[in-house]
C-alpha cells in the first residue's frame, strides 16, 4: 500500500487481472495443436505472462507510484498460474490472488468474466478493474467488457494512459487508443478498463530482494466451490462457444517466370499475369 | 695501493649530526601516519581471504614486482622504470650499509666490498636512476598522448627526486676533491665531479657549499620520505601487498559469487560494499594509464576508462568520510553509461603491473544497478527476460535447441545409456544460424573421430555467463543450479564446448557453485583428437588464416595454442598473427552482453577489431567463439561496405576450417 499523494484523500483500490499463457515466442516449428485439433499443444512451450495484462499491471504500477493506493492481482487458471501472481508480487504488488481451475476444458471469456466477477464480490470494492486488451494466445479481446457488463460497471477499452484527477478524488482521466488516434476520457469509478500496449507502460523488471522476498508472500487461493460458482450457469457459459477446428496455416510459395522476346514484352506480359492473379483472389 | 683499508668517514665535513636524528622522528611519524591512514581506509572493507597459499604467492610476487613481466609490456616505460627501481633498491641498501657500519658500529663499508658495491656500483646506479628519471620526464613532458595523469604531483616528485640525486653526486664530489680520497676513482662519476671542481674551487669552498648542499639535501630526502606515504609513490608498499594477496585464479575466474541466504548486499553501490583487497587495489594504483590504453571500449571512444574508474573510487576513498555513499554516478568514469560499456574482456585486468581487478569492481557495480535497482539498457533487459522466461538470451529466434542437427544424427542424452563426453552447444551455437554450422561442423568431427558423445537438446539452458556479467548473479546462480542438477543425473565427467564463455563458466564458476567437471574448449578436445591419429586432416587449403584470441579462452585462461595449432593442421601456408594478439588480444566487443547491445554506429569495437584483422590481409580470420564469430562477420561486412575495396575476409571457426582439412572434397573459401 502507498500512501495517496498530497492532496489526495481517497486511496485507490485496484485490481489487475492476469492470465498465464504460452509463450509467444516459441519458434514456429515447435507449435503444435493437439490431437483433438481443438486447442495449442503445450509441446515445450514454456508459460509466460500475457503482454497486454503486464501492460496493465505495469500502467497500475506506475498509477500507484503518483497517486498511491493499493493493487490486487488475480488470475484463474491451473496451479502453474501461480508464477504470473508471483512475479506480480515481485513488482510489490499488495495481495495476489489464485483461483483454481478444475474445469476439464479451456475456459471462454464468458466463464473466465463470471468467475473473475464471483471472485471480486468477494474481495470487496474495487475503484479500478483493470484487465488486458486481449491475450496473447486466443485473442478473443472480451473478458474485460464482459467482466464490466457481470459487474454492472461502465467498461473503458484500449487505454493507455491512466491518471487520477487531483480535485474529484472519483475521477480518472484516462487516454483511449482509436483508429483516428487518441480519445481523451474523464470517468468516475468505479470501472473496469482494458489497457493497451505504448512505449510508457512497457513493463518493468523486478528488483532482485523484491523476487527472492515474493517467494516468501502469502497468496490467496479459492476454489470454484468457495467462490460459489454454480456448475450449471459454467456450463451454460462453456457451451457458448464452441472450436470446430483450429490448424497451423500452410505458407505455400509458388514461382513463376515469366518469358518473353524483349523486355517489353516481359513487362506486358507480367502486368497481364499480376491482373490475372489479382482477380482470382 | 692495496684496497683492504678502503673505507671513508662517514658525516664527513658534518657537524651537529644529531639535528639529522632529531629531525628524522618527526619524518618518520609523518610517513608512518600516511601509511597508516591507508591501512585504516583498507581495514573498512568486508572480509576476504587472501592470504592461503603463500608459496604460491610468493612466487607471483617475484615474477611481477623483480621481474615486472606487466611492466614491461610498455617497452620504453618499462625500461625507465626498471632503471628507477632498481636505482632505489641499491640507494636503499646503500644507505642500510651505511646505517650498519656507522650506527650499529658493525664495520662493513670498508675493503673490496666499499670499492665494488659502496663505491663503484651505487655510484653507476645512481647515474642510471638519474637517467631514468630523466626519460620519465622526458616522456610525461613531451608526449601529449601519452596516457597519463598530467598532476603537478608526478612533476613535482621527478624534479625532487632528480634534485636530490644530482646534489648526492656534487657532495660525493666535492668530498673526493677536499679529502683528496685515495678511493674517489672507485666512484667515477663522483670523480668526475670532483675533477672539474677542483679546477675552479677552492678546497674551503668546496668544504662551505658542502656542508651546505648536505644539509639541503638531507632536508629533501626527509621531506621526501615524509611526503611519498601521500603520493602514489605510496605504490612500492600498496603493490607489493597488493601483489601478494593478488588473486590466484585465471581473470575468468576472478568474480566472486553472492551468498543470497546471508543478505549481504547485492553488487556495489557503496566503498563499504567492497572487499578490503578491492580497497588496497586503489591505492595500490600507479596511475600508469596501461588499463586504459588498451580498454577496447575506451578505444572506440565510449566513456568507460578503467583507470580514471580506479583514480575515481581511490579519490571518493580519500576525501569522503561516510564510506555509505553512493558511489555510481558519482564521477562520470563511474557512471552507469560507462559501467554498461564494459566488455568484460579483461585486458584492463591483465595489463596492470600491480595486479588490479578492475573488471570485477565493473561488474560489482553492475550487480547492484541490475539487481537492486533493476535499471539496464533495454536490449539487455530484453536478453536478461529471456534468459528468465526461456533459459536463453536470444529473445525472438525461431530456433529451438534441436534445430542446428537437422539431417544428423546426434544422439541426446536423455535417449542413450551412457556417453563419455558431452558436447555442450551453448545458446549461441543452438539458436544462432551462422554458429548452428559450426556446431554442426564439431558434431560430425566427433562422429568421424567415433567419440561417444551426446548433447543435452532441450535439457540445456544458458550456462548464466551473460546474466552474471550483465549483473544478474541471482539469475546467474539460477541457471547454473539447473544445468549443474542436469549435468550431474546424468554423471558427466566430460564437458566439451565450443564456446569459451561457456567453457570458463563451466569450468571456472560452477565448482564454487557444487558442480566439478572437466571441461574442455573444442579446439583442446579436437587437437587431442588429431594428436592421437583420430582425425586425419588433409590440409589443402592455400588460405592465409589469422586467428583472433577470445578474451574468455586466451586472457582469461590462459589458451593459446591449441587454437593456434588446429589452424596449422588445416591449412598450408603459415598463419599470419595480428599485432594485438593472445594476452594482447583485442576484444570483439560481445563479452559482457554486449552482443545483445546497439552500440552507437561510430562506436563499435567489432569494426575496429576487423580493421586490425583485415590490415593482416588475411583471407580468413579463424574465431573459437560463437559471440567473435558474429561480432566479427559483422565488423567485416561493416568496414568492407564503406570502403569495398577492401578484402573478402571470411569468418570461419576453427572447427569449420578442420572439418573442411578432414572430410574429403577439398575447399576454397
Ligand atoms: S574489461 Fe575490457 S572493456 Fe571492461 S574496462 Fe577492462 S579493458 Fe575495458
Ligand atoms: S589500474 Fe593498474 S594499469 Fe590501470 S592505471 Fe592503475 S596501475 Fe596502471
Amino acid at each position: 500500500m502507498i500512501s495517496p499523494a498530497k492532496g489526495l484523500t481517497h486511496l485507490m483500490n485496484i485490481l489487475v487481472c492476469l492470465k498465464q499463457i504460452l509463450d509467444p515466442e516459441l519458434p514456429s516449428r515447435d507449435f503444435r495443436i493437439d490431437a483433438a485439433g481443438r486447442d495449442a499443444d503445450r509441446n515445450t512451450a514454456g508459460l509466460v505472462m500475457n503482454i497486454f495484462c503486464a501492460n496493465a499491471l505495469e500502467t497500475a504500477l506506475q498509477f500507484r507510484e503518483k497517486h498511491g493506493g493499493k493493487i490486487t492481482v488475480i488470475t484463474f487458471g491451473v496451479p502453474s498460474a501461480e508464477e504470473i501472481l508471483r512475479k506480480a508480487l515481485a513488482l510489490r504488488v499488495d495481495s495476489a490472488v489464485l483461483i483454481r481451475s478444475d474445469l476439464s476444458q479451456r475456459p471462454n471469456p464468458w466463464c473466465i468474466a463470471r468467475v473473475l466477477a464471483a471472485a471480486i464480490r468477494k474481495l470487496g470494492d474495487f475503484d479500478l478493474v483493470l484487465t488486458g486488451r486481449e491475450s496473447g494466445d486466443w485473442g478473443d479481446g472480451q473478458t474485460g467488457a464482459l467482466l464490466a457488463e457481470e459487474l454492472g460497471r461502465p467498461c473503458v477499452s484500449l487505454a493507455d494512459e491512466l491518471k487520477a484527477d487531483t480535485v474529484n478524488t472519483a475521477l480518472v482521466r484516462i487516454r483511449r487508443q482509436t483508429d483516428q488516434g487518441w480519445e481523451a476520457l474523464e470517468a468516475s469509478t468505479p470501472l473496469v478498463i482494458t489497457v493497451t500496449n505504448n512505449e510508457h507502460n512497457v513493463p518493468r523488471i523486478a528488483k532482485t530482494r523484491d523476487v527472492m522476498q515474493a517467494f516468501r508472500q502469502p497468496l490467496t487461493t479459492w476454489s470454484l466451490a468457495e467462490l460459489g460458482v454454480d456448475a450449471q450457469s459454467i456450463s451454460e457459459d462453456l457451451a457458448c462457444t464452441e472450436v470446430v477446428e483450429l490448424a497451423i496455416p500452410i505458407k505455400q510459395t509458388h514461382c513463376e517466370w515469366v518469358t518473353g522476346e524483349t523486355l517489353d514484352d516481359r513487362i506486358s506480359l507480367l502486368a497481364k499475369r499480376i491482373a490475372t492473379v489479382v482477380q482470382s483472389a | 695501493m692495496n684496497g683492504e683499508h678502503a673505507t671513508r668517514e662517514v658525516f664527513w665535513n658534518v657537524s651537529q649530526v644529531w639535528v639529522m636524528y632529531v629531525l628524522l622522528i618527526p619524518t618518520m611519524l609523518v610517513a608512518g601516519y600516511g601509511i597508516y591512514r591507508r591501512f585504516r581506509t583498507w581495514r573498512r572493507g568486508r572480509p576476504e581471504q587472501r592470504f592461503d597459499q603463500p608459496w604460491v604467492r610468493i612466487q607471483f610476487l617475484f615474477r611481477h614486482a623483480v621481474v615486472q613481466q606487466a611492466t614491461w609490456q610498455k617497452r620504453f616505460a618499462g625500461f625507465f622504470h626498471a632503471l628507477i627501481f632498481w636505482g632505489m633498491v641499491n640507494l636503499t641498501v646503500a644507505t642500510t650499509v651505511v646505517l650498519v657500519h656507522h650506527d650499529f658500529g658493525l664495520p662493513i663499508m670498508q675493503g673490496q666490498f666499499y670499492l665494488w658495491f659502496q663505491s663503484l656500483t651505487v655510484d653507476i646506479f645512481g647515474a642510471l636512476t638519474i637517467l631514468g628519471l630523466s626519460l620519465a620526464a622526458v616522456r610525461r613532458w613531451t608526449s601529449p598522448s601519452m596516457p597519463l595523469v598530467h598532476s603537478w604531483e608526478a612533476s613535482m616528485i621527478l624534479i625532487l627526486l632528480l634534485t636530490i640525486l644530482f646534489s648526492g653526486f656534487l657532495l660525493e664530489g666535492w668530498r673526493i676533491a677536499a679529502t683528496n680520497d685515495p678511493w674517489g676513482m672507485w666512484s667515477p662519476f663522483g670523480y668526475v665531479i670532483a675533477m672539474a671542481s677542483l679546477s675552479w674551487m677552492s678546497i674551503p669552498a668546496m668544504q662551505w657549499t658542502h656542508a651546505v648542499t648536505w644539509w639541503f639535501h638531507m632536508g629533501l630526502v626527509f621531506g621526501f620520505l615524509a611526503w611519498a606515504p601521500y603520493t602514489k609513490l605510496l605504490h612500492p608498499l600498496t603493490a607489493v601487498l597488493n601483489l601478494y594477496t593478488a588473486p590466484l585464479s585465471p581473470i575468468g575466474g576472478s568474480l566472486h559469487a553472492i551468498d543470497f541466504d546471508k543478505n549481504e548486499s547485492l553488487g556495489v553501490n557503496a566503498l563499504s560494499s567492497f572487499t578490503w583487497k578491492d580497497l588496497l587495489d586503489l591505492d595500490a594504483c600507479t596511475e600508469c594509464g596501461r588499463c586504459t590504453a588498451v580498454c577496447p571500449a575506451n578505444a572506440v571512444g565510449k566513456l568507460l576508462s578503467p583507470r580514471d574508474l580506479i583514480l575515481d573510487l581511490r579519490h571518493l576513498s580519500r576525501t569522503q568520510d561516510d564510506f555509505s555513499k553512493p558511489i555510481i554516478d558519482a564521477t562520470p568514469a563511474l557512471s552507469p553509461e560507462a559501467l554498461w560499456a564494459c566488455t568484460t574482456c579483461g585486458a584492463c585486468v591483465e595489463s596492470c603491473p600491480v595486479s588490479i581487478a578492475q573488471m570485477p569492481k565493473i561488474v560489482d557495480m553492475r550487480r547492484h544497478l541490475a539487481m537492486e535497482e533493476a535499471v539496464l539498457p533495454d536490449t539487455m533487459e530484453k536478453a536478461i527476460g529471456s534468459l528468465e522466461a526461456r533459459g536463453h538470451p536470444y529473445a525472438g529466434t525461431q530456433f529451438s535447441r534441436l534445430d542446428w542437427m537437422k539431417g544428423l544424427e546426434v544422439p541426446q542424452r536423455a535417449d542413450i545409456q551412457e556417453c563419455d563426453v558431452l558436447l555442450w552447444v551453448g545458446c549461441g551455437g543452438a539458436l544462432v544460424e551462422r554458429n548452428q554450422r559450426v556446431t554442426r561442423a564439431m558434431a560430425q568431427l566427433l562422429d568421424k573421430a567415433g567419440v561417444n558423445y551426446a548433447v543435452l537438446g532441450r535439457e540445456e539452458r544458458c550456462t548464466g555467463d551473460p546474466a552474471r556479467r550483465m549483473g544478474n548473479e541471482f539469475l546467474f546462480q539460477k541457471l547454473a543450479g539447473e544445468n549443474i542438477a542436469t549435468l550431474q543425473r546424468y554423471q558427466v565427467k566430460t564437458v566439451v564446448t565450443a564456446c569459451p564463455h561457456c567453457f570458463n563458466t563451466l569450468r571456472n564458476e560452477y565448482p564454487e557453485l557444487g558442480g566439478n567437471f572437466e571441461v574442455l574448449h573444442h579446439s583442446q578436445f579436437l587437437e587431442r583428437l588429431v594428436s592421437e591419429g583420430k582425425l586425419s586432416p588433409k590440409a589443402q587449403s592455400e588460405a592465409k588464416v589469422t586467428f583472433h584470441d577470445p578474451c574468455y579462452l586466451g586472457r582469461q585462461n590462459n589458451i593459446f595454442d591449441a587454437p593456434r595449432q588446429l589452424v596449422q593442421i588445416s591449412v598450408r601456408p603459415a598463419s599470419v598473427e595480428m599485432e594485438k594478439s593472445r594476452e594482447k588480444s583485442f576484444c570483439c566487443g560481445g563479452g559482457g552482453g554486449m552482443s545483445f547491445v546497439d552500440e552507437p554506429a561510430n562506436q563499435r569495437v567489432n569494426q575496429e577489431r576487423a580493421r586490425q584483422v583485415l590490415e593482416t590481409g588475411a583471407d580468413v580470420v579463424a574465431v573459437g567463439c560463437p559471440f567473435c564469430m558474429t561480432m566479427l562477420e559483422d565488423g567485416v561486412n561493416a568496414v568492407r561496405s564503406s570502403d569495398p575495396s577492401t578484402r573478402p575476409t571470411k569468418v570461419l571457426d576453427v572447427a569449420e576450417l578442420l572439418w573442411d582439412s578432414v572430410r574429403d572434397q577439398s575447399t576454397t573459401f
